[in-house]
């Protein structure tokens, strides 16, 4: 960690980037994972938004019991972000937590209780900071705006946005929220080793694929191999095939047609797309249980 | 978090422009996918960003990450290279005549902005999400979408609605798209963030490596694991292994199941020799087999 203290300025500065302070301020206490969120037993639940002329999404949200405030809703967010004064109101800081001098970076808070309309998320952990472009969208539309909700909320639930009818849908659901904050300081300063991922279907095609140059490279695959009286065979592929997609995943290299076998168990039936004479064509190949 | 510098310098034009003056999109022809629906394979990044795969006329595929938080689409210059897009140097917006989201989505005649925001800027120099990340898919994409997202499904559900959103509001005069002053500051982070680079070096990518294929074709029968058939010209026809040979043992791991077998050869790469233990009546045989390509 030495290094990095040379790079305090830049690591706040990523901050902004991840909105993840973690990295930035170690010494702060870790907090606990969130919860695991109620099962799905619960009725979907239904949330207004608006959109601003910039083309953002709003919402507006209660926190312990206060508000509402507006919030940027932000699939590109990792994380749930607070600015000062509201993180100030609301207690989910305390008032005399230090501020960094960029940005006004506080690290992390929680918010005990979170709510978008019917909705409601326990626990939240945020991230407290000033961010630049949330107050300029504010200041534009001359109606502050507070933070950001990111991943750490709605990555507990089963998510619907329809821009039409600026409706959003959550239905919670059982998922581990991982924690950014933790892992990035470790993996910034852990081992540069790339990991070895082996793809590795449970099912048996009877095929072999290889890479393609020229024109078609990054199209597809080129089948190489189709394995008599295998399941690839009996659905009628062909050397020579250019294997475009394979359950509705592109095959543009040879670990993307396996990382997409992967997604077929043994006896259910998958749809491949395949070129042949240049006529796209598709086929349906029931792999079987194999090594 | 990508609210990224052209929205942001389009949007203090629209505060001093004072009008709400939105750009229509060009009319469009009623796109053939309306009303349909698409299973859009997405990643998950180790920075929790959400990436899903895209051809740019026909090219790639590319990462673009999945941004509400964004309020069009941005293609980042290497990849407009790659694909001889050339943005013009007065045109805020360059025309892209086919853009396809794994899937199946096909969407022609769209508008993107060629530039590197800098989120992505310094997260690629550090390699911290483990993918390249070569644009975003903001607003003028993702609004054409009814998006369902289900964190413990591995694929969105997206349907085609009959509506094309509106571009955001962008001036005439490139002077007048400037971000404020300390937005643009952010702007020095990308640059900043690949320097640091240097020092703390960047994060590698996963090596995807195709798992090796030996040709048996299993089945389970009373609590025991056997060859339900050996594929003509596989490893294991080599090695003369018979349909109706129980497995015993696999990597030296006894297995029983199907999972167990898959799991004990879950690395296995081509080239790699295997040994197996089989039941043959009252025999016992051992065996190596080299796996090949294929699956």
């Amino acid at each position: 960690m030495p290094r990095l203290r040379h790079f305090h300025h830049i690591l706040i500065g990523m901050v902004v980037v991840y909105a993840a302070a973690g990295m930035v301020l170690p010494a702060l206490p870790e907090a606990a994972l969130p919860p695991p969120p109620p099962r799905g037993d619960a009725e979907p639940i239904v949330v207004p938004f608006k959109m601003l002329p910039s083309n953002h999404m709003v919402v507006d949200a209660r926190l312990n019991g206060k508000g509402p405030y507006r919030f940027i809703f932000d699939l590109g967010a990792p994380v749930t972000l607070l600015n000062n004064r509201t993180a100030e109101a609301t207690g989910a800081i305390d008032k005399k937590a230090p501020k960094s001098f960029l940005l006004g970076t506080r690290g992390e808070g929680r918010i005990d209780r979170l709510e978008l309309g019917d909705l409601r998320a326990d626990d939240v952990p945020v991230i407290i900071m000033d961010h630049p472009a949330l107050r300029a969208l504010g200041g534009l539309f001359s109606r502050p705006l507070s933070g950001i909700i990111g991943y750490t909320f709605w990555a507990r639930y089963k998510m619907t946005i329809d821009y039409q009818a600026q409706l959003l849908t959550f239905t919670p659901v059982d998922f581990e929220v991982r924690d950014l904050m933790k892992e990035l300081p470790q993996r910034m300063t852990g081992p540069k080793t790339a990991r070895q991922v082996v793809h590795a279907p449970r099912s048996l095609w009877g095929l072999d694929v290889a890479e393609v140059d020229g024109d078609q490279a990054g199209l597809g695959v080129r089948v190489t191999k189709v394995v008599p009286g295998s399941p690839a065979a009996d659905a009628g592929l062909q050397v020579g095939d250019l294997l475009t997609s394979l359950d509705g995943r592109w095959t543009t290299s040879v670990a993307d047609t396996l990382a997409a076998a992967e997604g077929v168990p043994p006896g259910r039936p998958a749809e491949v797309v395949i070129l042949r004479h240049g006529i796209e064509q598709t086929i349906r190949v029931t792999p079987r249980e194999g090594l | 978090m990508s609210l990224v510098r052209p929205l942001l310098s389009a949007l203090l034009v629209l505060a001093t422009a004072s009008t709400p003056g939105l750009a229509q999109a060009p009319p469009p022809g009623r796109d053939p996918q309306i009303g349909q629906t698409f299973r859009v394979p997405y990643k998950r990044t180790l920075t929790n960003h959400y990436l899903v795969r895209c051809r740019i006329n026909g090219k790639g595929p590319f990462n673009f990450l999945v941004d509400t938080g964004a309020p069009a689409l941005f293609i980042g210059t290497e990849a407009g290279k790659a694909v001889g897009l050339v943005p013009d140097e007065r045109a805020f917006w360059t025309p892209v005549d086919r853009f396809q989201i794994e899937g199946g989505i096909d969407l022609r005649n769209v508008k993107a902005r060629i530039e590197d925001p800098f989120q992505l800027e310094g997260m690629n120099a550090l390699g911290l999400p483990g993918a390249q990340i070569h644009g975003i898919l903001g607003f003028t994409i993702l609004a054409r979408f009814r998006m369902e997202f289900d964190p413990t499904d591995d694929r969105m559900t997206w349907t085609r609605l009959d509506y094309d959103p509106k571009d955001p509001y962008v001036p005439s005069d490139p002077a007048l798209r400037q971000a404020p002053a300390d937005v643009q500051a952010m702007n020095l982070l990308g640059p900043a963030m690949k320097l640091m680079s240097v020092f703390v070096g960047r994060q590698p990518e996963d090596i995807r490596l195709p798992q090796g294929l030996l040709g048996i074709e299993l089945t389970e029968a009373n609590g025991r694991l056997a060859v339900a058939a050996v594929l003509p010209d596989s490893p294991a026809a080599a090695a003369e292994i018979h349909p109706g040979d129980l497995i015993e043992a696999l990597a030296n791991a006894p297995v029983q199941t199907a999972a167990q077998a898959h799991e004990a050869v879950s690395r296995l790469q081509p080239g790699e020799t295997v040994e197996i233990t089989l039941r043959r009546g009252d025999q016992q045989l051992t065996r190596n087999l080299q796996a090949t390509s294929g699956f």
